[in-house]
């Protein structure tokens, strides 16, 4: 038996009005992904990857379409019960890292856990950046580490919830190639151990490789990648 | 408990633990920290107002107390009931009995009319009598004992008395045990122009002065905390309809009562004032506040943060600031008006009661309110913020309208003033000319930044040097215009208020100095026989340094009103007015008298002819007290016979001008027919005692009333007062330094980046400075002439609402405000930016990425 769908979009649109023009970014979008399943959403910059990724996340409200995450409608919910929806459910890891500036990586690791607070919330974040290698570093504020070091902060705190579906805009757009080979590396590791459900929107092909499956946006609209599709 | 309780419970202890822990990791940030300090400030400066000012006001009400011999003194004609006696002792008062009567009093063959005052053992409440008894003057805090009578210099120089003497009073003989220097409480003002005798209780029925039919007036003394005043109201206002002189600590402080009054409502103003700032610094803080947390907020709502837990989060996080900061600035303000209060002590002979609880709790209302008032409607955009804003960074929710910023500050700010200053009138009037302003200075700042752009584009060209600087500068500001806009207002604010209270306070001092000149009178001569009149003056012309006119006087007792008995006429809580039990003093003036201001009607032109009715001019307060208006008609008993008179005019005077004041005068050509004496007030140095001497043995029927004693008491509490205003100045100053200290730093992060690109694009540290420099004195220099504006129109309008004094302009302030904003800014610009110019490009660029 097929599994439900963890994140379920048909007919997904989403316009805006810009002066007297109406401009459609995405129409007409149908996305089906399964609890323990990677996928990559591949486009151009400007082709709409993160406005699909706000829309997916329940963080941007579509102009058409029906939408379900964790089987529950999103239409039905407004912007507060569409957030309590994500509550310790979804992670997420943004290329510019979002990490607050006045926080150490213990704390920013923390953030999401206050929310949903967890009873070994201190331990389970310390255990989550030894995971992540950053053991030694657990006081330092996001000025004292690198780009790499912030990323992998970003990371285990998108993991420390026990999230189920974690979504990653980018994450390695502001790194080198190395270190961003690295938290891939990392990324990926962290999916496979804790089971989680990925979605990444990226234009960097390699990366899309790594997922189970990939699609690619183009034009407002979505298509099916067969992975050696995806150019080297 | 159920299981949505339990939830609930553990949801608000988690948000309390969280918003705590939020703000802990938060003080980091320089935003919290000025936000931090700008909240202590303000209630470190309420409180110590507020806490001394309570002292103060307890402290100067017990030394008025002292002047009036009680909190509470109640008087008539006939000794006071035991009932009323233990309603005020159970009131929580301690009661004192005083009977004043006027008699005879010999020595050999020498006869002298004197004033007895009869005292008992609990005399004097307050304060301490100041005797010679023979081994130099002691300060006693009780008055004579039985069998003794203690004389006034004078009586003792008229009956040629000394120490040891028995002096004869009534049908019994006192010794003479002391000669009274000072009384503790000299306020008796022209009732007494016989010389003092002091006696005991004990020795008044040995006396048989009292019989029927004798004027004597019974006084009860009461002393106790003003709570217990308020408590007895009531029958205050009962005891008045039934025709008992009723004095109140609260209501007639003797002599004291402008200075007092203005200095107590400058030290608010001043606290105010202080207020004002912090919040202006509260409001400037928050907008970084807001713009660094923007993030927070988004991130939150990805991780699933509602906008309720949003809102609880920050208003909690704020909370808590503001609760430690009014913790923290309460106890900087108790020791303050203790640091104040040493200060002072010198200056302070009166032991102050330990401070009260209710300063304390104004302070903290004062923190959360400046807080709401200053911060809430910014705060309200991080609850607004999107989730989408991790996505797509120029998604901020719109920072909210300026106008709802100031409106909802004003208002809190309003009703702060009202709570403050207990006057509804003043808060509106302020709140309302505030918006005016800000509405004027909004425009006018628009177009001051607008020409100063157009100047500086002006400016020649060339490569370094300030000219350079001026443009760079100049166009920095212009560019973030609405930024520099909002920051000028807040600096003008700042200015407008340090200057003002510095205004006022210079003002305030004139005044009180003008009022109160070294050589201004100290003796009054009272009873001068129309013969004794003219060698008198010539004695005083030759001798005294400064006299008063002469005024002829007739003693009187307004019998009638419109026809109707007096008592009868006036309104029910008037019935024991003083002016209705005693002979007034009525004068007869050609014209208006100095230190006189005629406030309704006209003053008579000629003498009226023999069919018209009397013009007279009444003093407004005693008119006012007496529900008597223009047109009204008089009847006065003088000696046995009438005389009518119809209220032409009222006047406004002076009462602490220490010159005669009359509540009536009649034209001249009336009242010379009645017998008459005369009266002036002179100044005489106190080395002058032999003309004093000569004056009492050649006019012995002129009476000398010495008023030095209460002009030293009101010298010495101008110059406490003094010192506090200028303290509290200094601690204002303080806070507005402080106040734009943290407003700059509060900017700090997009300068840095300014100054980040200009080194990119090359340009070296002292261009940099130069630059920087320019910006903060352009940016000084136009909020100080805004400020000065402002102070200008407040002080004109607060002098005629508030202090009673007369507006004047103050040119000083549109030289130094402008100059001392450019320098002031200037200079804490080049100090913050000081750091900045060290570090590399790169870590400055960098720092705008934190916001």
């Amino acid at each position: 038996m097929t599994p439900a769908p963890i994140l379920h979009a048909d007919g997904l649109g989403k316009g805006v009005d810009s002066g007297e023009r109406h401009l459609t970014i995405l129409s007409d979008l149908a996305l089906e992904v399964f609890p323990g399943e990677s996928l990559a959403i591949l486009g151009q910059s400007g082709a709409g990857k993160s406005t699909l990724l706000g829309l997916l996340a329940g963080l941007d409200t579509p102009s058409a379409g029906r939408l379900e995450l964790f089987g529950q409608s999103l239409a039905a919910l407004d912007e507060d019960g569409r957030a309590a929806l994500r509550a310790g459910r979804v992670g997420f890891v943004f290329q510019n890292f979002q990490l607050l500036p006045t926080l150490t990586a213990l704390e920013n690791v923390l953030l999401p856990l206050e929310l949903s607070p967890q009873p070994d919330g201190e331990a389970r974040a310390r255990e989550w950046l030894e995971r992540v290698g950053l053991g030694e570093r657990l006081d330092h504020l996001p000025k004292q580490l690198s780009g790499g070091e912030q990323q992998r902060v970003a990371i285990a705190r998108a993991f420390v919830t026990g999230a189920e579906l974690v979504f990653a805009d980018e994450p390695t757009g502001n790194l080198d190639p190395t270190t961003g080979a690295r938290i891939i590396e990392l990324l990926f590791r962290l999916n496979r151990e804790a089971g989680t459900t990925l979605v990444l929107v990226t234009h960097d092909h390699a990366l899309a490789r790594r997922c189970q499956r990939a699609l690619r946006l183009a034009d407002g609209r979505l298509e099916t990648l067969a992975l050696d599709e995806v150019e080297a | 408990m159920s299981r949505a309780a339990t939830l609930s419970r553990r949801g608000a202890a988690q948000a309390l633990r969280f918003s705590a822990r939020g703000l802990w990791r938060d003080l980091r940030a320089a935003d919290v920290r000025a936000l931090f300090l700008a909240l202590m400030l303000a209630v470190a400066a309420s409180t110590m107002i507020g806490f001394f000012l309570d002292r103060l006001d307890r402290g100067l009400t017990r030394q008025a107390g002292q002047l009036l011999g009680g909190d509470l003194v109640l008087e008539q004609g006939q000794p006071f009931a035991p009932e009323l006696r233990r309603t005020l002792a159970q009131a929580g008062l301690t009661l004192s009995d005083q009977v004043d009567l006027v008699s005879m009093v010999s020595l050999g063959d020498a006869f002298q009319v004197a004033s007895l005052k009869v005292v008992d053992g609990v005399y004097p409440h307050y304060g301490s009598v100041l005797v010679e008894r023979g081994e130099g003057r002691e300060a006693l805090a009780r008055g004579p004992a039985p069998g003794e009578a203690w004389l006034a210099p004078r009586l003792a120089l008229l009956l040629d008395a000394e120490l040891g003497d028995r002096v004869r009073v009534g049908e019994t003989e006192l010794r003479v045990t002391g000669l009274v220097e000072r009384e503790p409480d000299q306020s008796a003002g022209f009732g007494n122009f016989n010389p003092r005798l002091m006696m005991h209780l004990d020795d008044l029925e040995a006396t048989q002065l009292v019989q029927p039919g004798s004027r004597v007036e019974y006084e009860l003394l009461a002393a106790g905390p003003s709570e217990a005043l308020g408590t007895l109201e009531p029958l205050l206002a009962r005891l008045r309809r039934d025709g008992v002189e009723v004095r109140d600590v609260r209501r007639d402080r003797p002599g004291l009562g402008n200075a007092l009054e203005r200095a107590e409502r400058y030290l608010s103003l001043a606290g105010l004032a202080a207020v004002l700032l912090a919040g202006v610094a509260v409001a400037m803080a928050t907008r970084r506040y807001v713009d660094r947390h923007l993030d927070t907020a988004a991130l939150l709502r990805c991780f699933g943060a509602t906008q309720r837990q949003l809102t609880r989060l920050f208003a909690l996080q704020l909370l808590w600031l503001a609760l430690v900061a009014a913790a923290l600035g309460a106890l900087l303000g108790l020791a303050g008006q203790a640091l104040l209060l040493g200060l002072l002590a010198t200056f302070l002979p009166l032991t102050l009661p330990a401070p009260g609880p209710l300063p304390l709790l104004l302070g903290v209302l004062t923190a959360v309110a400046v807080l709401v008032g200053f911060a809430g409607p910014t705060l309200l955009r991080l609850k607004r913020v999107s989730a989408l804003k991790v996505l797509r960074r120029e998604l901020d929710p719109l920072p909210p309208a300026a106008w709802l910023v100031v409106v909802v500050a004003s208002l809190v700010f309003g009703a702060l003033l009202w709570l403050y200053s207990g006057d509804i009138g003043l808060a509106i009037g302020l709140l309302l000319g505030g918006w005016v302003m800000l509405t004027l200075l909004w425009g006018l700042g628009r177009a001051l930044l607008g020409l100063v752009l157009r100047l500086v584009t002006r400016l020649p060209a060339g490569q370094g040097g300030w000219g350079q600087a001026l443009r760079l500068g100049g166009r920095q500001l212009a560019r973030r215009r609405d930024a520099s806009l909002g920051q000028m207002l807040a600096f003008a604010v700042t200015f407008f208020a340090m200057a003002m209270i510095a205004l006022v306070r210079g003002d305030l001092l004139t005044t009180w100095q003008a009022q109160l000149p070294e050589a201004m009178p100290n003796y009054f001569a009272i009873n001068i026989q129309p013969a004794e009149r003219d060698p008198f003056i010539e004695v005083l012309d030759a001798r005294a340094d400064e006299r008063t006119a002469l005024y002829p006087m007739v003693r009187g007792r307004l019998t009638a009103i419109n026809g109707t008995p007096a008592r009868e006429a006036v309104p029910a809580e008037a019935r024991g007015d003083n002016s209705l039990r005693r002979e007034l003093n009525l004068t007869w003036q050609g014209e208006l008298p100095e230190g006189n201001r005629l406030v309704a009607g006209q003053w008579f032109s000629a003498a009226p002819g023999p069919a018209e009715p009397v013009p007279i001019s009444l003093e407004d307060g005693f008119a006012e007290r007496l529900g008597l208006g223009l047109g009204d008609t008089l009847t006065f008993t003088i000696g046995g016979r009438e005389i009518g008179g119809r209220v032409a005019s009222l006047r406004d005077l002076d009462w602490d001008s220490f010159r005669p004041n009359f509540f009536v005068i009649f034209p001249p050509g009336i009242l010379d027919r009645f017998g008459h004496s005369y009266i002036t007030a002179f100044h005489l140095d106190s080395d002058e005692g032999e003309t004093l001497r000569s004056l009492v043995r050649d006019f012995p029927g002129v009476s000398l009333l010495n008023i030095d004693a209460i002009l030293a008491q009101v010298r010495e509490l101008v110059t406490q007062v003094t010192r506090a205003v200028e303290l509290v100045l200094a601690l204002v100053l303080l806070a507005g330094v402080s106040v734009l200290y943290a407003a700059l730093t509060a900017s700090r992060p997009v300068r840095a980046h300014e100054g980040g690109l200009l080194r990119v694009f090359g340009a070296g540290t002292r261009t940099l400075s130069r630059v920087q420099g320019a910006e903060f004195a352009i940016l000084g220099l136009a909020s100080g002439l805004m400020g000065a504006l402002l102070a200008e129109l407040a002080t004109a309008g607060l002098y005629a609402l508030w202090f009673d004094l007369p507006p004047r302009p103050h040119p000083l302030v549109w030289l130094l405000l402008p100059a001392g904003g450019a320098l002031l800014i200037g200079a804490i610009g080049h100090l913050l930016s000081r750091g900045l110019r060290r570090e590399a490009p790169m870590a400055s660029l960098g720092l705008l990425g934190e916001t």
